[in-house]
């Protein structure tokens, strides 16, 4: 059976400074998402538990093919990329056409497994959108997964409870971030990562256009403005009494 | 010319970063307050191959070059200098039988060495005759088919650990200094207390005490009686390392001081916002600079030596103004923090204490000038 991870270069968010209200990125080095390094780490255990093979599957500019040895070099056992300097910015909807076209061409495909989302728009959409195109189940705010043959038993974590589902195979998944730890590679594993199996595929080997015009335009980057309510309190119980009738503690 | 990483060596330092960060900034004061790293510490570094970094694979190495080796142990000094203290020692000793050894003494030493279960030692210095070879009391008499050992060595890093002893000693044949290896706590083999340092907690120092250790005459490391050699290249490969611990101290000076800058005020303003600060903030940057490039450079250089004399002049060369400008950026850094850099709680005044000790250990300052004038005028 092959696990899929997929997983997004973004640049690499601690180096990057805001200047004027707007983020630089120029000169930033690219690296994969944060919540798609707990996607590949879930993928990692289920392989080294199952003896599953693990593929990881990327659309971007060129410098993915680079920036994809991170993955490889986690333990990831062969990448599929679709390259394209084209694909610089590309909105959700065209990216889960890529990754759904990129993940029909890989046979035996048990479990694909995404991050909750991306680790620069965190739009949360290509997961659900790739299992629409494929036509498969998905679940989403996964935090732990188990294999059982043809059956993956799921826990969700949502606000008050826990979720508990059985699910045939195949099917799509997104996990949350702290559904484990990534592990950290080693040094061979590292110089490794170049001489692992790349599949390198064009926008013509997927039959994809990429539209003219884009259906999205990004307005602000910035996070909302909130007021500040500016409570003074005179003791540590009107500041518990405040606290609790806002709903922060005691619920 | 390349000043750029390769993407590997990027993923290197990346590695080596999210370890310490993740593994040691945790405990970094436990480990400068018991003088002593933690085993699971020594044992995660090992699983990350640093123990053998740039050792062939053969050998059981990892073969990344010693310009990665830098990259590493930079981003581990900047979180902690004793780890990588620890892994520096050891790569001198290391590279010492990597270069010299014979292939039944690498594959003796080497593969358990770069797996973190043996732990290197180098040991030169004796009390008293400071870093003059000619002066070495230590003896080595041949008895029939092996060696017996007597002397003492003094501050040897890692000589607490299990694993191969480097030491010069002058053979009983020769009468001139000669290398052997020894495995410490063999019979006749003991330590003293760790001694009590200023700066590099966790880097542990013992004097070496040797009684009649027995050694079979293959532990003979290179030629008899002509031990300069590979005391010189070993000193010189321990550059890399000691480059790379005062450049990760320079790094974490630049970096609390820029981060300090912003977040200290002075009537409302953060104290980045003045003149006098940023000048001392662009010392630090440029300081910075020019060490890591030199640092890099030599671990380049260690990759391909043009000759052991060639490299000598330039890991001297290289450590005077590495160790210099890790002194003077923690001095700057101090002077940033005002006060507040002499206090425990603030990370600045272990950065100081651990900065003055690069310029006095293996082999001080004015001896590596006279390494470069010698080279130069010969």
């Amino acid at each position: 059976m092959n696990i899929i991870v997929a997983m997004k270069q973004v640049p690499d968010l601690q180096q990057v400074r805001i200047r004027n209200r707007e983020p630089v990125i120029e000169g930033v080095p690219y690296t994969l998402g944060i919540i798609d390094k707990n996607a590949l780490e879930a993928g990692i255990q289920l392989k080294e538990a199952t003896g599953s093979n693990l593929i990881v599957v990327s659309a971007g500019n060129e410098e993915v093919e680079e920036t994809i040895k991170e993955a490889l070099a986690a333990g990831a056992d062969e990448a599929y990329l679709v390259l394209d300097d084209k694909l610089d910015g590309m909105e959700s909807s065209l990216t889960a056409s890529l990754l759904a076209a990129t993940i029909k061409k890989i046979e035996e495909v048990g479990l694909v497994i995404f991050g909750e989302g991306s680790g620069d728009n965190y739009s949360g959409q290509v997961g659900s959108r790739v299992a629409e195109i494929l036509d498969l189940p998905q679940v989403g705010y996964v935090s732990k997964i188990e294999l059982d043959g043809t059956t993956a038993k799921i826990t969700r974590s949502l606000e008050d409870c826990e979720e508990l589902l059985e699910v045939q195979l195949p099917m799509v998944v997104t996990v949350l971030g702290d559904i484990n730890e990534p592990r950290i590679p080693s040094v061979s594993q590292i110089l490794k990562a170049g001489r692992k199996p790349k599949e390198i595929l064009e926008l013509d080997d997927l039959d994809i256009e990429i539209p003219k015009d884009k259906k999205i335009s990004t307005l602000s980057n910035l996070a909302p403005e909130t007021d500040r309510k500016r409570v003074a309190v005179k003791s540590v119980s009107d500041l518990i009494t405040a606290l609790q009738a806002e709903g922060f503690v005691g619920r | 010319m390349q000043f750029t990483l390769t993407k590997e060596q990027a993923l290197i330092q990346k590695m080596a970063r999210d370890y310490a960060e993740q593994n040691i900034a945790p405990i970094a004061e436990q480990i400068e307050k018991e003088n002593r790293v933690p085993d699971e510490i020594l044992k995660g570094l090992a699983e990350l191959d640093l123990f053998g970094m740039a050792m062939p694979e053969a050998y059981g190495g990892a073969d990344a070059g010693y310009d990665s080796y830098v990259l590493a142990m930079e981003q581990i000094a900047r979180v902690s200098c004793g780890p990588a203290m620890a892994i520096s020692a050891h790569s001198l000793g290391l590279s010492a039988i990597s270069n010299f050894g014979t292939e039944e003494q690498k594959q003796k030493y080497m593969p358990k060495s770069c797996k973190g279960e043996y732990i290197t030692s180098f040991a030169f210095t004796e009390p008293g005759t400071g870093s003059d070879p000619k002066q070495i009391t230590s003896t080595a008499v041949r008895e029939g088919d092996h060696y017996i050992i007597n002397g003492t060595k003094r501050f040897i890093t890692n000589a607490n650990y299990p694993g191969p002893l480097v030491v010069f000693v002058k053979d009983s044949v020769s009468g001139k200094p000669t290398a052997f290896i020894i495995d410490k706590f063999c019979e006749g083999y003991s330590i003293s207390e760790p001694w009590e340092k200023l700066g590099w907690h966790g880097g542990v120092l013992c004097d070496v005490y040797m009684q009649n250790v027995k050694i079979p005459l293959e532990n003979l490391l290179g030629e008899l009686g002509n031990g300069y050699p590979v005391l010189q290249y070993g000193i010189a490969f321990g550059k890399i390392g000691m480059n790379s611990v005062a450049l990760g101290t320079t790094l974490a000076a630049f970096e609390e001081s820029v981060k300090y800058a912003k977040e200290k005020t002075h009537r409302g303003e953060p104290i980045a916002k003045f003149q006098a600060i940023q000048l001392k903030i662009a010392d630090l940057a440029m300081k910075y600079e020019v060490s890591r490039w030199m640092a890099y450079r030599l671990g380049s250089l260690a990759n391909k030596p043009k000759s052991p004399a060639d490299f000598a002049k330039e890991a001297a060369l290289s450590k005077v103004v590495i160790a210099e400008n890790a002194m003077a950026a923690a001095r700057i850094a101090m002077d940033i923090h005002g006060s507040y850099g002499l206090m425990a709680d603030y990370k600045v005044a272990r950065i100081y204490r651990d900065a003055i000790m690069g310029p006095q250990v293996e082999g001080v300052i004015d001896m590596q000038k006279l390494i470069v004038a010698g080279a130069i005028l010969a």
